[in-house]
């Protein structure tokens, strides 16, 4: 997915907002059905609901692009294989992904249609504070040790998990259990 | 909450797929409990990627993250000598050791433990000396008619004053290392277990379940990996014991294995941008002054280069 191809997409979109169609395809209907629990799934690995919210309009684009004559037997399936592709496409071009155009989002998030479930615009730049910082910071040391290291160099420092299992010597299945033990004691040791 | 952070944990897999999503997708719905539970660790999970840079900076200041930080100084040789008696032991400013208060009618428990780039001595209550590799945590209970450790993760070499009237046992995960007076090495990473003995006679059963032992004597090393399956080989146990005095020393493992022991000795980590050179069999002793300069003699002997950046020493293909 090139920077370029992804601008051309952004254009039709904001042209022609969704909710102006006057039929809906199988697939846009199952798409407007499981909306938020696809916004849910995109958002476990974004920095907020309103990045989540940019990879389910991406998401609606990309099923829009498709000939809506085509027969879907199994919407379901497939709406998740695009998302979880969606998901792997940004992991390669995270770098991008990170310098996106907010003001492009702002301007065009009103045209998603369906209840608005946002955190509020901008809400990804919404300034964690020092002190809460220093509580993740805290909580994060006070994992065991390899939970801990895991942690930092999957969720803090960006390694995927393929990554993070390379630099510390394990398999990836072994980073999984790490990662969620870490947000188990993280869960806890915050709540308090 | 417990299934929440598995899902968070699953969701972050490399290899995302439609199979995932339809499972999510189920569970979400199976309970009403399930949404808010999922949106409440999400959020938190948000929290950390939202402020990566924040928190890894906060992480690297000294002064506020108490205990994580090692507080003689980095790689420091185990010059100091810690003597643990029965009833605690003393406790310096800024030493990572805990003693638990004891149980009613049970046998007190001490825990052990180094921190990154950590090395240290300890003396038991039995006169048993314990060295503990960096990022280990060891848990001690004495009673009457056993001794019994705990090395929950990480790496430690024992030696054992012998009392048959009071075994000695290492528990590492699911095995259970037997002794009655000897020096051996045991490294549990990862489930992982390796022992290797240099004096005496040691007693491996792999897991409680199982009525197999492994019975290893001086100059051999018992690998056992996750599946459970042993290896029994002939090595020179100085080389396992080498890390006491500053040297890690190779014979075939991978890179991400050395850089894994590395990140564990350094503060400053060292990080694999290229995971093909993880593979690299490695052999030979490192000397563990500082990462730059490891990293710059092995970067002698391997194809590779490294780079300073903001995650750590980052090595390369060269």
């Amino acid at each position: 997915m090139s920077p370029g191809a992804n601008a051309g997409k952004r254009d039709v979109t904001s042209s022609e907002p969704p909710e102006t169609r006057p039929q809906d395809s199988p697939l846009v209907a199952a798409f407007l059905e499981k909306r938020q629990t696809l916004l849910l799934f995109l958002a476990a690995r974004t920095r907020s609901m309103a990045r989540a919210e940019d990879l389910v309009q991406d998401l609606f684009v990309k099923i829009r692009q498709m000939d809506p004559a085509a027969e879907v037997r199994a919407p379901g399936p497939l709406l998740y294989r695009m998302a979880a592709n969606l998901l792997v496409d940004q992991a390669r071009s995270a770098q991008r992904t990170e310098r996106r155009d907010d003001q492009w989002r702002r301007d065009t998030r009103p045209t998603l249609g369906g209840e608005d479930i946002v955190e509020g615009p901008g809400a990804d730049e919404a300034i964690i504070g020092r002190e809460r910082v220093r509580q993740l910071a805290e909580a994060v040391a006070g994992l065991p040790p390899q939970m801990g290291r895991a942690f930092r160099l999957h969720k803090l420092e960006g390694l995927s998990q393929a990554q993070t299992a390379q630099a510390m010597g394990v398999s990836r299945k072994m980073i999984e259990q790490h990662i969620q033990a870490a947000v188990r004691r993280l869960t806890q040791s915050l709540r308090s | 909450m417990v299934e929440a952070a598995g899902w968070i944990a699953r969701l972050q897999r490399d290899d995302l797929n439609e199979t995932d999503g339809l499972e999510f997708d189920a569970w979400l719905a199976a309970f009403p409990d399930n949404r808010p539970a999922y949106r409440q660790t999400l959020d938190l999970w948000q929290a950390f990627g939202a402020s990566a840079g924040e928190v890894l900076a906060q992480m690297e200041t000294p002064a506020r993250t108490p205990g994580r930080r090692v507080a003689n100084g980095g790689t420091g040789a185990p010059t100091r000598r810690w003597l643990v008696g029965a009833g605690g032991f003393a406790v310096a400013a800024g030493l990572a050791a805990v003693v638990l208060p004891p149980m009613v009618r049970k046998a007190p428990e001490q825990i052990l433990s180094s921190g990154r780039g950590q090395r240290r001595r300890f003396q038991l209550a039995d006169g048993t000396n314990v060295d503990l590799n960096a990022e280990s945590r060891l848990s001690v209970s004495f009673s009457r008619s056993e001794r019994r450790v705990s090395l929950e993760d990480g790496e430690a070499i024992f030696d054992v004053v012998s009392d048959k009237a009071r075994p000695f046992t290492v528990a590492a995960g699911e095995h259970t290392v037997r002794v009655v007076g000897t020096q051996f090495d045991v490294r549990n990473r990862d489930g992982d277990l390796t022992v290797t003995v240099a004096r005496g006679r040691v007693e491996v059963r792999p897991s409680s379940a199982s009525d197999r032992v492994f019975v290893l004597t001086p100059g051999q090393r018992l690998d056992i990996g996750a599946g459970g399956v042993g290896t029994l080989q002939a090595v020179n146990p100085q080389e396992a014991f080498s890390w006491r005095s500053g040297r890690l020393v190779y014979r075939g493992q991978p890179l991400a294995r050395v850089v894994a022991d590395l990140n564990r000795q350094f503060v400053d980590q060292v990080v694999i941008g290229d995971p093909e050179l993880g593979a690299i069999p490695i052999t030979g002793v490192i000397v563990l002054d500082t990462p730059q300069a490891v990293m710059s003699r092995l970067s002698l002997m391997l194809p590779v280069r490294t780079v300073t950046s903001e995650r750590g020493l980052l090595l390369l293909r060269k």
